[in-house]
């Protein structure tokens, strides 16, 4: 019952697939997707495995929810050992591949080893082949899915690599449907075990133990809660609100952070895409539909999103709308994350008009910029090195006080300066500069919460990332703001027992601790639990956090609060105690 | 009676199959659904269409044992009737006929005349239109 209570290994060394039990004592505590999938690397990684060798593992995860009717549940985790920052990485992908999967009878893949020659996994119900995949090698995503499309089913599912992730881009993806599991470098792994794609395609039920309950229940959220007045802006605009919003507060990265106010905001926000009337698109069972699939002279794209808009357009000082969204359109082909390359792109414009290393690289010059994806992806000219990703860049040639990311993973679009809380947000991601973890954006800089302040936003971070770690654990997506009260009534009826809110926050906590164990394991240290310079040191320049820094003494202050408030010790180790009070 | 899809409103969320299987079989299962919405590329959601019965009426009309009825709205089967020999799933030229799970042919009846898909959809895409067949 919401559960099909099996998980799928495909071991590509050996060519074997296995069908195996899920494991019962697990899900209860872990439930599925990000928490789920961390606990199953966690116990079947050993430490300090190279991220690109046959020994990491690719476990792509469904939760309980999945393949059900509930609003915003199409999301699948991939999660895995990440070769940008050695940490875990989960990234979530939308479209129809999670619920294909739960629909072919399995909760969970687990991917190991290494094929000897490029291949693609197809997954038809209980038949699971390896096939050659020399003749895809190469394509772009769009291309190799709609090659798999013809030839096993419109319908098929497929996740798939590019060029970059067959290159060992340490910032490529994976994608399917347009959509991206964006973040960490999960192409790049794929790409180590010459694994192109995975297509997958179902046909057994999802249950629930009780449809007419679950239907009453999910009828009742679908016009009370979902359809209501907090979530219409995922359909109306999706995420490129958000440029209007981090403008206005100062926190929109721009020319490589070195401001957070863009005079060309105004050409890149919600308006602007709007207007140029998008086609509304909704992953699996999504009533909301985030997607604006824009089309342009001889292409087209699923976005942009507010991310690609702030670090691939503020970000590198680009207001041309139709740039960003053929860059987009582009790294979305090549299989490449475009916060992470939008940053290295921006980092090396600085670089360059400062002096220290020319990349040949300028705030605002459309025209070298649209050349960086096929540079990068294919690691040719520049973008051989490009393709280190900020944090190498940075080491290797200096900058390292604006090199923007931490743990290795480039920042998203909001800059800690004007939402203090966010800081400590990012310093305390376990994939590295994250915004899936937690969001006090919302509250500091788009709310009421004074950001200038360190004054209660431990609690506030820790809060956030409990809610999300079960919230994309169920799995569901980002973009229904749901409160745990009602992810409790959907749980109670999905599992046909009291699920009630504190067995949410504890098991949001277990999950936390457990992210954090995988890496305490693989050496991470208090000192990779902070900012970039810039944060500390250069203030911002415009609007209401001009003059703003986020001090180092009161982020440290902060820091030490949250190892405090979480139960961990002053290195932000997790006590004994501690794991034992949740039951790790 | 038909069901008519509003292209430009539709998502491709695919709620309606969800409902559709949940309602008529228990279980959500996009394959046991009486609808489906394609797409010409899954990747650009374009050129949606609709298949739902049409009530073209040939899984009437070549049906062994005319067990397959029509009420002036909607198809009926009579289980009795029925072998299970599944010749109506194959003519079927909308795809939208499946076996039951006691292996008796399942065909569309809109929901007795208010099909659950029209009154899930989050966009307000479907519509129905009363027609004679």
């Amino acid at each position: 019952m919401s559960y099909q209570w099996e998980i799928l290994r495909v071991n590509l060394s050996s060519g074997k697939a296995m069908r195996e039990p899920l494991n019962r004592a697990w899900a209860e505590k872990y439930f599925g997707g990000r928490g789920l999938g961390a606990k199953y690397l966690y116990e079947e990684l050993k430490g300090g495995v190279d991220p690109l060798s046959p020994y990491n593992k690719i476990i792509l995860a469904t939760g309980p929810l999945s393949g059900t009717i509930v609003p915003c549940s199409g999301k699948l985790a991939v999660i895995s050992k990440s070769p940008a920052t050695g940490a875990i990485v989960d990234s979530s992908i939308g479209g129809t591949f999670a619920s294909q999967l739960k629909f072919a009878g399995y909760d969970l893949l687990i991917i190991e080893g290494r094929a000897k020659k490029p291949v693609y996994v197809n997954i038809k119900d209980d038949a699971v082949e390896i096939h050659s995949a020399g003749h895809l090698w190469g394509k772009g995503i769009g291309e190799t899915e709609r090659a798999l499309h013809e030839k096993h089913g419109a319908n098929t599912a497929v996740l798939s690599i590019g060029p970059a992730g067959e290159n060992l881009v340490p910032f490529s993806c994976a994608g399917s449907e347009n959509r991206q599991a964006g973040r960490g470098g999960i192409g790049s792994i794929m790409g180590s075990k010459n694994l192109k794609a995975i297509t997958c395609s179902g046909s057994k039920d999802v249950t629930v133990p009780d449809m007419l309950r679950f239907l009453e229940l999910i009828k009742r959220l679908m016009h009370e809660d979902v359809l209501s007045n907090t979530n219409q802006w995922v359909y109306l605009t999706g995420t490129p609100m958000i440029v209007d919003m981090s403008n206005a507060a100062g926190i929109l990265p721009t020319r490589n952070y070195q401001d957070g106010m863009f005079e060309g905001a105004r050409n890149i926000n919600a308006e602007r895409i709007q207007n140029l009337r998008p086609e509304k698109r909704a992953c699996f069972t999504c009533a909301l539909g985030c997607g604006n699939y824009l089309r342009f002279k001889g292409g087209g794209v699923e976005g942009p999103e507010y991310e690609t808009l702030a670090l691939a357009g503020s970000g590198c000082g680009i207001d041309n709308l139709e740039a960003i969204a053929r860059f987009n359109a582009e790294c979305d082909e090549l299989g490449m994350d475009t916060i992470s390359l939008g940053n290295v792109i921006s980092f090396a414009m600085e670089m360059t008009e400062k002096g220290i290393k020319d990349f040949g690289l300028r705030f605002g010059d459309v025209a070298t910029y649209l050349k960086m994806p096929h540079l990068v992806a294919f690691k040719e000219g520049i973008g051989q090195e490009l393709s280190l990703g900020v944090r190498q860049l940075s080491q290797r040639y200096g900058g390292e006080e604006f090199a923007m990311q931490v743990k290795g993973l480039e920042l998203p679009g909001y800059d800690p300066r004007g939402s203090w809380g966010m800081g400590l947000a990012y310093a305390t991601a376990s994939r590295g500069g994250c915004h899936m973890s937690a969001w006090p954006v919302a509250d500091e800089a788009f709310g009421k919460v004074n950001p200038f302040t360190i004054e209660g936003k431990a609690q506030m971070v820790i809060t956030g990332q409990h809610y999300n770690a079960i919230k994309f654990s169920l799995i569901l997506c980002d973009f229904w703001a749901l409160s745990l009260d009602t992810m409790s009534q959907i749980m109670s009826c999905v599992l046909n027992r009291d699920v009630p809110v504190s067995e949410l926050e504890v098991a949001g906590e277990r999950i936390w601790n457990m992210l954090r164990l995988f890496n305490v394991r693989e050496g991470f240290k208090i000192t990779d639990d902070s900012l970039p310079e810039r944060i500390f040191k250069d203030a911002l320049k415009s609007g209401t956090p001009a003059g703003r820094v986020l001090p180092r003494e009161q982020f440290d202050t902060m820091l030490q609060e949250y190892y405090q408030l979480r139960g961990w010790d002053r290195e932000g180790i997790p006590t004994p105690e501690k794991l034992a009070q949740l039951n790790v | 009676m038909k069901l008519i899809l509003n292209e430009e409103k539709c998502t491709g969320c695919k709620i309606c199959e969800l409902i559709c299987s949940a309602t008529h079989r228990g279980v959500f299962n996009p394959e046991k659904a009486h609808i489906k919405i394609t797409f010409n590329d899954i990747r650009t959601a374009s050129e949606k269409q609709l298949k739902a019965c049409t009530l073209c009426l040939v899984c009437m009309k070549n049906c062994p044992a005319e067990a397959i009825s029509f009420n002036g709205k909607w198809l009926m089967v009579d289980s009795e009737l029925c072998t299970g020999c599944g010749q109506c799933v194959d003519i079927c030229p909308e795809g939208v006929i499946h076996m039951d799970n006691n292996e008796k042919a399942a065909v569309p009846d809109f929901c007795q005349g208010n099909p659950s898909c029209i009154e899930w959809c989050p966009h307000q895409a479907l519509s129905k239109a009363e027609s004679a067949a």
